[in-house]
């Protein structure tokens, strides 16, 4: 990872990754470049999904990505984890082209993604089974990051038995314990309660703090987003494109997010991003509740 | 044991000396003949006979055996190729896209006249026996097995692919055993099938096993012999199906307790 190094990184980056012993983390530098996506439906149209998308995130920075549904934001996940190719356009990680699935990446899934007949620890273990760990010292590790993660104890339950929160913690300790210098976060705490949501963002800051990975974090919470994040990126309605980027000049470490945003800077922060993200919200709404879209009502009387 | 499950028990019970005991007391007040119905005394008498005599094939254990082998290594064979054959077509797209006209038409065949071809290609042996029911029991394992690579949970593959798993082993830890629930689901259903594959096998043509036993019956007019002969493959397969619930559950075991199961306790 030369080419990580000649970017020029927050210095707090690279202070914390040297402060991790067994880290061999170096941050990469994520970089979209006309990103375009389309799929073909069911119904054998095409389906644009992403349009034109450049986007740079650096190495070790936060990126909240924000749009309303279905304006491509996972889309753009899974390209940068390699899952799926752009139509269009390149991704670029650590200055080179994505190219199938980067060892370097995690991803933590919308949905539950653990194996529901593998224990907590087996599910922690499989990142570094995969990767040819002895499976003695990848279950030791995965111990060892279930304790930071506050899930000691629960290492030989089944995920079933545990809460949606516990759950959490379990896919973000199966997602750091790779070491990953990328981590992809799709709506990981959409499905939690508020204040369970506020205590897991607190422990993925406090953690990310440890080994600053770059993050691309999607998610629908405009509050969640700016508490979290160093950047905002604003996506348009569908076919989803960048339409604004936000710095988010609050210092760190941010403390807790539940108290966070009664600052004045937070609100003020909010507000201005909340203008240019309401419309696009609206525009996603009016789509989905009138079947035929008004726009295209115009087009046809036009015609 | 609870209130609930002794009165299940009682009643089964009460069941089998109804059937029993009616069948008994109706063919010896002749208002049904015994000689095309049989009578369970006569059954018992006859199956008794068979183990303290032996039969016109020689001993019982014997056809017992010949019989149960046939179907275990029929049922073993047929398993494993449904798996595998299940695992790829799952697996690869374009090849169940080419095969799949052509498994809906053998699956379409009445394959149990396929014991005919193979009693004459494989002799009498149990080879052509196995193979019958192994091709009886390939098809419930592999429409199963198939079934079940094709519902597996997208997001837990792209999660293990993610994590950095390679084809066989997403496979092998994701595919495998996520599709297991569908599979041992077709296993209760392919031992019946195994058996039917055995005893069909041996009644086209067999010097040993259950289905001679039968066919033998038959020519003497001998009902007891058959409904004895029946009786004891329904022994059999009822054993085999207790040890598959037993594996059902040492391999299930990760699966959160059904509320109905809860609610019986």
């Amino acid at each position: 990872m030369t080419v990580a190094s000649t970017f020029s990184r927050r210095s707090r980056a690279s202070h914390g990754a040297r402060e991790r012993t067994d880290a061999a983390v170096q941050a990469v530098q994520i970089d979209l470049t006309g990103v375009t996506k389309r799929f073909v439906t069911p119904s054998g149209s095409m389906f644009t999904a992403l349009r034109d998308v450049d986007l740079t995130i650096d190495a070790g920075q936060f990126c909240a990505v924000v749009g309303p549904t279905g304006c491509g934001k996972s889309t753009t996940l899974t390209m940068v984890a390699g899952l799926e190719r752009p139509s269009a356009g390149t991704v670029r990680v650590g200055g080179q082209p994505v190219d199938g699935i980067a060892p370097g990446t995690s991803f933590m899934f919308q949905a539950d993604a653990l194996m529901p007949w593998k224990t907590v620890v087996g599910n922690v273990a499989l990142g570094p089974v995969f990767r040819g760990v002895p499976k003695k010292e990848a279950q030791d590790r995965a111990r060892d990051w279930l304790r930071r993660v506050g899930l000691a104890g629960f290492e030989d339950h089944h995920p079933h038995q545990l809460s949606g929160g516990m759950r959490k913690r379990v896919s973000l300790a199966a997602a750091l314990i790779n070491e990953p210098s990328i981590l992809l976060m799709d709506e990981p705490f959409g499905a939690l309660d508020v204040q369970t949501k506020a205590i897991m963002s607190d422990e993925l800051l406090s953690l990310w703090d440890q080994s600053k990975p770059s993050v691309i974090f999607v998610t629908h919470d405009l509050e969640e987003a700016i508490a979290l994040a160093d950047k905002v990126v604003v996506m348009t309605a569908g076919p989803g494109t960048v339409k604004a980027v936000f710095d988010i000049d609050l210092p760190r470490p941010r403390g807790s997010v539940q108290e966070i945003r009664f600052g004045q800077r937070f609100t003020e922060l909010h507000h201005e991003i909340w203008e240019s993200l309401r419309d696009e919200v609206t525009r996603a709404y009016a789509r989905t509740s009138a079947p035929a879209s008004p726009v295209a009502t115009v087009e046809e009387v036009r015609s | 044991m609870t209130r609930r499950k002794l009165a299940i028990l009682v009643t089964q019970v009460v069941v089998l000396i109804l059937v029993f005991g009616g069948w008994q007391l109706f063919t010896s007040l002749k208002i049904v003949d015994p000689f095309f119905f049989g009578q369970p005394s006569g059954i018992v008498r006859t199956a008794w006979q068979w183990v303290q005599h032996g039969t016109n094939q020689g001993s019982i254990w014997l056809q017992i055996y010949t019989t149960m082998e046939e179907a275990v290594f029929g049922f073993l064979i047929g398993v494993a190729a449904g798996i595998v054959v299940g695992v790829l077509l799952g697996q690869f797209r374009f090849l169940s896209e080419v095969l799949s006209p052509y498994i809906k038409a053998v699956n379409a065949l009445p394959r149990i006249v396929l014991g005919a071809l193979f009693v004459i290609v494989l002799g009498l042996g149990i080879s052509s026996k196995i193979v019958l029911a192994a091709f009886l029991v390939f098809f419930v394992v592999f429409f199963n097995a198939y079934q079940g690579v094709r519902e597996v949970d997208g997001n837990l593959v792209n999660n293990a692919r993610v994590l950095g798993a390679s084809r066989m082993q997403v496979i092998r830890n994701v595919v495998l055993p996520s599709a297991m629930t569908w599979i041992i689901a077709s296993l209760h259903v392919a031992f019946g099938f195994a058996v039917i594959g055995a005893v069909v096998g041996e009644v086209l043509g067999a010097q040993h096993g259950l289905g001679v036993l039968i066919t033998d019956s038959q020519n003497n007019f001998n009902t007891d012999g058959i409904f004895a002969g029946m009786i004891i493959i329904g022994l059999i397969a009822l054993v085999a199906e207790w040890l598959i619930s037993l594996l059902e559950r040492r391999l299930l075991a990760w699966r959160p307790q059904m509320s109905s199961e809860a609610s019986a306790v």
